[in-house]
């Protein structure tokens, strides 16, 4: 079984983050913390699950501007075998479109059974990537899973949508999206870290596409915060009968 | 300029997300259709209708979702349209790039705001920071649930426009095999006017029945803080947050939730927001409007009884 798992590099959003001079997006300094994006680490464990359930090999691919080899030696702790890195910041700013070609450039000829990835970018809030790659390739997508299966034959996955539960079941190629619930991610342990720094990492400036910008972020702030909010002290009946009137009388939602 | 909604439905009744992309729709311009895939599609179009769409372009009996069919019946449908919109849902989210690449548009996920037919508001980095973003071209857009207002009902009826759909090579490398009903009957967290949630304070899993017996007096979903689903107390459906769900209820009563910013980021649009927790210093006092220091098993069988009691007197 072959499987490429897509993985993108975030800040930490844990973070404190600063906005830059130009007000436009977040100041890039020492304080961010790069880790795998969450929901792509659930991808990273399910691909190496696959991989110790039916043998065969785990690639990831990213693309990013500067900031990726140490998640990415992570990933292949984890258990990753190999990884394709396509550094270029022009490309990791252009619009979402533009990147999902590019891994396409590079996924394709990897001739994978399974694509997995997260289901979410939790720095642009992105669900693109995965659905739009299966539009590009013109193979199947099962997006949002919590629960994946693989045999030979193919794979079957559920997931939550709106409250019930969808159970699909797909043949290979295919692209999966990972929620949380797949999975526990491991953590690597000493012998696997020191394996995977001499594991390869193909890394590369471009993946031969075109970069469109049609999407120009032109400002960058924090949240409006809600107001202070107000405390009620006192017995509890004092509590209730208080709240139970506001909600009446001034909220009119009871 | 031509705007497209997809109407996203289930047994022919609108998502309460589609609802909102409807009035995303109409606040964006004039000339507005929507497109409904339903095997009940009468139903779907006489809601939009009545939500103010004058066309629906409607593709009848289909009985079962399929991501790779409903992206092509959408992108036939809406593939002249300058902008097309999706409910940011499971489906919204999977269906859209796929439309998006098919038409080679711009993508903007994810929108919290419009500032003009072109100009948008998201939340990135789990809602720490607020971007605008500009963007050129035919445009592909989803929009975050929960955030808009669901139009008013009118007495309108939309025109409705066959579209056809056919199979194509490769739609049976894929099927939604099964669908299981939801575990309960409650009303979906994303759905929900209200919703009870309950964090850590709980303590033990048998506590939380205090939380499901306030939602089930007012009818409510009910939720949960990553720390108790994390213990797995609760199932992640349930979980609000920013790696659960983004929800902004009319009203949403915290229970011994001590409001983790990851907490917040999902929940902090809710209008009216109720926190009972007996740690004066808890986060959550910062936004709630209303704040009861208490202990959450004091206040809430008390709670019970006086909600069913405002109940009676209604």
């Amino acid at each position: 079984m072959k499987v490429v798992t897509l993985l993108k590099v975030t800040p930490d959003t844990e973070t404190k983050f600063q906005i830059n001079s130009a007000g436009t997006d977040i100041a890039e300094d020492s304080s961010i913390e790069y880790i795998i994006g969450p929901y792509d680490e659930y991808g990273v464990e399910a691909a190496i699950q696959i991989k110790e359930k039916l043998g065969g090999e785990v690639i990831s691919v990213t693309i990013g501007s500067g900031n990726e080899e140490k998640s990415i030696r992570k990933a292949m702790a984890m258990g990753v075998d190999s990884g394709i890195l396509i550094n270029n910041a022009d490309l990791k700013s252009s619009d979402p479109l533009s990147i999902a070609k590019a891994i396409k450039e590079v996924v394709e000829p990897l001739n994978a059974d399974i694509i997995i990835c997260g289901k979410l970018a939790t720095d642009t809030s992105d669900s693109f990537i995965g659905p739009a790659l299966a539009a590009l390739m013109n193979i199947p997508v099962i997006s949002e899973i919590s629960s994946l299966e693989v045999t030979e034959e193919g794979v079957v996955a559920t997931r939550d949508a709106a409250g019930r539960k969808e159970r699909f079941e797909s043949k290979f190629p295919v692209i999966l999206t990972a929620d949380k619930g797949l999975n526990e991610p491991r953590y690597p342990k000493l012998p696997m870290i020191m394996k995977a720094k001499k594991k390869p990492l193909d890394k590369k400036d471009t993946a031969g596409t075109e970069i469109r910008k049609n999407v120009t972020q032109v400002k960058a702030e924090f949240p409006a915060t809600k107001s202070a909010g107000k405390k009620i002290t006192g017995t509890p009946d004092e509590l209730v009968s208080e709240l139970v009137t506001g909600l009446t009388t001034k909220e009119k939602i009871l | 300029m031509s705007i497209a909604v997809f109407l996203e439905s289930y047994n022919g009744k609108l998502v309460k997300a589609a609802k909102e992309a409807i009035g995303v729709a109409k606040s964006i311009g004039s000339d507005v259709f929507g497109i409904a895939i339903d095997n009940n599609v009468d139903a779907v179009i006489e809601e939009a209708g009545k939500l103010g769409l004058s066309t629906v372009k409607a593709a009848a009996g289909i009985t079962i979702y399929h991501p790779a069919m409903y992206s092509r019946i959408i992108f036939n449908a809406a593939k002249d349209a300058d902008v097309v919109i999706f409910p940011g849902t499971v489906w919204g989210r999977e269906i859209s790039p796929q439309v998006c690449v098919k038409m080679d548009a711009t993508p903007v996920s994810d929108i919290i705001k419009v500032v003009d037919a072109s100009t948008f508001k998201r939340s990135l980095h789990g809602n720490k920071i607020h971007a605008t973003v500009k963007a050129e071209g035919k445009i592909v857009l989803t929009v975050r649930a929960g955030i808009f207002d669901v139009p008013e009902l009118g007495d309108g009826t939309a025109n409705r426009e066959e579209i056809t759909s056919e199979v194509a090579e490769g739609d049976a490398m894929i099927k939604l095999a099964e669908i299981l009903a939801s575990s309960s009957d409650r009303v979906e967290l994303t759905e929900a006017d209200i919703i009870v949630s309950g964090g850590r304070g709980i303590g033990e899993a048998t506590n939380f029945k205090l939380i499901e017996d306030l939602a089930t007096e007012l009818g409510a979903a009910v939720g949960a803080s990553r720390a108790i689903v994390d213990a797995g107390m609760r199932p992640h459906s349930e979980q609000v947050g920013q790696t659960g769900k983004f929800v902004a209820p009319k009203l949403y009563i915290a229970v011994g939730i001590s409001g983790a910013i990851q907490h917040l980021a999902g929940m902090s649009s809710s209008e009216t927001i109720v926190a009972i927790n007996k740690d004066e210093e808890a986060p959550i006092f910062k936004i709630a409007d209303y704040g009861l220091v208490g202990d959450l098993f004091e206040v809430m069988p008390k709670l019970i009884e006086a909600v069913k009691a405002a109940k009676k007197s209604a």
